[in-house]
């Protein structure tokens, strides 16, 4: 709007024509930019996971290139196996979970009034605002209530309630974006609400489905805090805690080699999954045109 | 549309109980936790034989990562041995204290578990622990076992803890950067004063990336371990005898930090030992780039590569101390397994444990009479390490780890006044130390 | 007749309004069932503990109030953690906005160049904030890290300094989120008419000027999501410090989450003053975001 009015008299014509080499020239300190941009954002996934395989004094890997620290952790105690199981385990439970609940509380947000709507929203939103450390230690009383602690159940249940704020406000603008005539079509032809949503909306949102998936897998994977409290038993610990305990020895002294191959093994997974999805969840981003 | 509209007061209803159900036991949970507090704890004695009971029941044991090796040790061989079975958790270093106090809230701690010796007073004050007198009282050798960490067990004359892994700071030495200083390599320095020569001395050979010493001037539990033998060798102490005054303005305190000063502006230190919180203080010296260090004496094994020299901690004015730290252990307050708890204690206190696990791994014995063993005879380093474990200390206090342990601990402002700043305000900050330990 | 009709049609319209109130509880339940137990109950055992003695190893005591707010505030590293809380967080918006928005505006265009500079800017955003942490702690070490040999020669660290600190963890925080953010104002940008910039360039608007007067007004609701999520977040930081720097050096850098934690478990021991912090830093964030919402939705109307 102030555009027009500010309209300078004369229009310089800032567009000039740009010859071919002129152009090359004008674009080199664009690349030379960017691509040192991308070296810094790439160079400490690199760096991590070469020296990962490099040998250090007072690790797993002492002379010689090769994957003693992996050695190190795939021997840890039950074996990396176990923690990896139990993580897949966690991680996919937290998945399912919050798939279901967002999905069907993104559509009750989008397309229903119901009494405490707004209010609901709020404190699922307000999730976010609390410190992560202060609500374990009353989780933890609450789990050992209802026979969930040490279970790898519980762990996924907390997660997936931490989950909550940013999975239902993407599932809800994700609905949001989807025309209304289209469900109402489908009513019209005798669908029930349930089937609407079932065989009309969600192939319409599986971009923000699968972005909502995405991200509650990357947190429930990579998550520390939760199984430290809640579970006990060596058995059922989960990656990032086995990681966690292997990087300190006697008297607090760090095995770096040790610590960087399980930031290795924690992250490959997380890294494959990113850029397999990447071209829907920028769609399930864009979809939402996320309204604020 | 009939089913949904009967289906979601269902689940109305089931809500709503469920969430009434979770209020009423919360309630109830806080309430039945007072009961615990009341009746748990020291209050509760075990009755049991001096063997306790092997019958085969499983009992959970939790420790704190760094004594992994030795919990994994012991546990195996008891395993091995006996109708018991020991499940070890393992949680790492900084986070015990968390899941401790969430398991202690609930009433969920395992049968038995391990602390580090500092926090032990504070935790039997709390009643974590039960009271073993009776069962500790009948050992008879129980005056060889270790005395600061039985002391550090002991309130109102009650014993609860026994020591689960001795670990003392010792004074190392590289021979190699020794002779190549042409310093003796077969004596290490008799005072602090020598220390600090020897340390300028190798710091003189302008060796790429070799220091004379290295310490963790970040980190406060380091410098509790490292530091107060050299107050302890001078006959002095650190606090009064109930822990609530910080005595660590003294002379002899105060020339321990001058000394440090002393190498830190010569350029003798480390530079990282400056902000080393701990992880990486030892790697220095691991790695044959440290002349000489307060060490760890359970990483003797991790030196290789390179020949040790060990001898105790000296002070301002000789002598030689050390701190005896580790983990004391006993049996929780949620126990109810209490007579087979105390058969693994009774039976990790055993000459089989101590000789045959711990010393034949060539960790510190726990008792006295049982350090001159047929492992350390074979090396005399482990002689000298066991022999000083007897004149070393444990220092006890209520608030010991908020005092000196913690990341922002008034004793770390202290010694980084003192050794990286002009060394003026070592009686405040005393103060300051002494205002938290007598809270 | 009519009447009749009328009648009728007010009661279809009240019994479907009712019915889609009911569908919309329904559908609603699972989110409701699992803030409620999960959230709810727990956060009034916080308000609770807040109100109580409560010891971490001994648990509670009784009603205490307000001894445990006079006691979290009179904290010697109460004020301190507020004020460096509130450092960071200005740095860390200012710093993740701007750089999300040049990013964003970077690669916005689709070229194979461009595709690959957005996945190396997304991809730190796969790891979690405490491997993220994990790593950049090697990568500072002045012992493994890869910048050990220039670190010894100029006898300085990445953590030494309490500016260095700070700076150090920024850098960190930018290199985890700022992809995240640029996708999120890549979102923003898209939803913007191109017909506008096009009638801007006929205009003969300059770049500058087109960014201020186009990009900036019609970006705002994505600009106030972005901040208040960031401003959100970095008020509760709290792994990035308590696996780099520990709140150090000389207690340089403590969060306010920070002294949460090691009030709680770090040597004091105190759930009711831990907690009292926590309904406090809650209570902030509450104002915080009203404020931030106000302001927003005031300014988007002049």
């Amino acid at each position: 709007m102030t555009t027009t009015t500010e309209r300078p008299a004369v229009a310089p014509s800032r567009t000039a024509p740009t010859t071919r080499v002129g152009g090359v020239a004008m674009r080199t300190p664009f690349w030379v930019f960017s691509g040192a941009l991308a070296v810094i954002f790439l160079f400490p996934l690199v760096w991590t996971s070469v020296s990962s395989v490099s040998p250090h004094p007072g690790t797993g890997q002492v002379d010689g290139w090769g994957f003693g620290n992996y050695a190190t952790l795939a021997h840890y105690q039950a074996g990396i196996g176990q923690y990896l199981a139990n993580s897949v385990f966690v991680s996919g439970l937290c998945v399912i979970l919050t798939l279901l609940i967002s999905t069907l509380g993104g559509y009750a947000f989008a397309r229903f009034r119901f009494p405490g709507r707004n209010l609901l929203f709020m404190v699922t939103l307000a999730i976010l605002m609390v410190p992560y450390a202060s609500l374990l230690i009353p989780l933890y009383v609450l789990l050992n209530k209802v026979g969930l602690s040490n279970s790898l159940v519980g762990v996924a249940l907390v997660l997936t309630m931490f989950q909550l704020p940013f999975s239902t406000f993407m599932m809800r603008i994700s609905f949001e974006s989807v025309p209304r005539e289209l469900d109402e079509a489908a009513l019209v032809d005798g669908c029930s609400s349930f089937s609407a949503l079932w065989r009309v909306l969600l192939p319409a949102v599986r971009p923000g489905l699968i972005t909502v998936g995405l991200f509650a897998f990357l947190a429930a994977w990579n998550d520390f805090f939760a199984p430290l409290i809640l579970i006990n038993d060596t058995n059922k610990m989960t990656l990032p805690l086995a990681v966690s305990n292997l990087r300190v020895q006697v008297q607090g002294v760090v095995d770096y080699g040790a610590t960087e191959a399980g930031v290795v093994v924690l992250a490959v997974p997380c890294i494959v999954l990113f850029l397999l999805l990447q071209r829907h969840y920028v769609r399930g981003f864009m979809s939402g045109a996320l309204k604020g | 549309m009939r089913i949904t509209r009967t289906r979601s007061t269902g689940r109305g209803l089931i809500t709503g109980l469920v969430t009434a159900g979770l209020l009423v036991s919360l309630a109830a949970c806080t309430s039945a936790k007072d009961d615990d507090t009341t009746s748990g704890g020291a209050s509760a004695a075990v009755t049991a034989g001096t063997d306790g009971t092997d019958d085969g029941s499983t009992l959970t044991l939790w420790t704190r990562a760094p004594l992994e090796k030795q919990a994994n040790l012991l546990v195996d061989a008891y395993n091995a041995s006996h109708e018991n079975q020991v499940e070890l958790t393992v949680v790492p270093n900084d986070d015990y204290v968390a899941k401790v106090g969430a398991a202690a809230g609930s009433g969920g701690l395992p049968d038995l578990f391990a602390a580090d010796i500092v926090y032990v007073p504070n935790w039997v004050k709390q009643g974590l622990f039960q009271d073993l007198t009776a069962q500790i009282d009948a050992l008879n050798y129980k005056d060889t076992i270790n005395k600061g960490h039985l002391a550090a067990g002991t309130q109102d004359g009650k014993e609860h803890v026994l020591p689960f892994v001795l670990d003392l700071s010792m004074l190392f030495w590289n021979k190699d950067l020794y002779k190549e200083a042409g310093l003796d390599p077969e004596k290490g320095p008799a005072d602090l004063t020598e220390y600090v020569a020897n340390a300028k001395a190798i710091q003189a050979l302008n060796k790429p990336d070799t220091y004379g010493t290295a310490t963790g001037l970040n980190c406060g539990g380091c410098l509790v371990f490292t530091w107060f033998p050299s107050v302890w060798a001078d006959g002095d102490q650190v606090m009064n005898p109930e822990g609530t005054e910080s005595l660590l303005a003294s002379d002899t305190a105060t020339s321990v930090y001058s000394a440090w000063k002393d190498m830190w502006d010569a350029g003798a230190v480390l530079p990282s030992s400056k902000d080393e919180a701990g992880p990486t203080w030892t790697a220095g010296f691991t790695e044959g780039k440290v002349g000489q260090m307060l060490y760890p004496a359970t990483l003797l094994s991790s030196t290789t590569g390179f020949d040790v020299g060990v001898a105790g901690i000296p002070g301002p004015k000789g002598g030689a101390s050390t701190f005896v730290g580790g983990d004391g252990i006993g049996v929780s307050k949620d126990s109810t397994k209490a007579s087979q708890a105390w058969n693994f204690l009774s039976w990790m206190m055993s000459e089989d444990a101590q000789v045959e696990v711990l010393a034949k791994d060539n960790d510190v014995v726990s008792r006295s009479d049982l350090a001159d063993n047929v492992y350390a005879q074979k090396d005399p380093r482990l002689v000298t390490i066991n022999t000083v474990a007897g004149q070393g200390d444990t220092p006890v206090s209520l608030n010991f780890q908020q005092a000196f342990n913690a990341p922002n601990s008034p004793w770390l402002t202290l010694v980084r006044n003192a050794v990286l700043g002009d060394g003026s305000s070592v009686d405040p900050d005393n103060d300051e130390i002494t205002a938290v330990l007598s809270q | 007749m009519t009447l009749q009709t009328a009648r009728l049609a007010v009661a279809t319209s009240n019994k479907r309004t009712t019915v889609s109130r009911l569908r919309g509880w329904v559908y609603a339940a699972p989110t409701a069932l699992f803030v409620i137990v999960l959230f709810v109950l727990p956060l009034i055992l916080v308000f609770r503990m807040s109100a109580s003695q409560w010891p971490l190893l001994a648990g509670d005591q009784g009603i205490n109030l307000p001894d445990n707010y006079v006691n979290a505030v009179d904290n010697r590293f109460f004020w301190d953690s507020v004020r460096f809380t509130l450092k960071y967080t200005v740095l860390a918006t200012i710093l993740l906005i701007t750089l999300g928005l040049g990013l964003a505006m970077l690669v916005q265009e689709s070229s194979r160049w461009k595709g690959f500079l957005r996945t190396s800017f997304l991809v730190p955003s796969a790891l979690g904030l405490a491997s993220a942490s994990l790593l950049f702690y090697v990568l500072y070490s002045p012992l493994a890290g890869p910048f050990a040999p220039i670190m010894n020669h100029f006898g300085w660290t990445f953590l030494g300094t309490p500016n260095a600190a700070l700076a150090s963890t920024l850098f960190l925080i930018v290199w985890r989120y700022a992809g995240f953010y640029m996708l999120l104002m890549l979102v923003g940008l898209q939803a913007i008419p191109s017909e506008i910039y096009e009638a801007a360039r006929m205009d003969g608007a300059s770049r500058w000027h087109t960014f201020r007067s186009i990009t900036i007004p019609l970006l705002k609701p994505t600009l106030a999501l972005t901040t208040i999520l960031c401003v959100t977040g970095s008020l509760l930081a709290f792994e990035q410090f308590y696996i780099l720097t520990k709140g150090g050096p000389d207690n340089s850098t403590i969060t306010v989450v920070e002294l949460i934690y090691s009030v709680a478990f770090q040597g004091q021991n105190d759930l009711g003053v831990a907690a009292a912090i926590s309904v406090m830093v809650l209570a902030a964030l509450v104002v915080i975001n009203v404020v931030q919402l106000r302001a927003f939705r005031g300014s988007g109307e002049n």
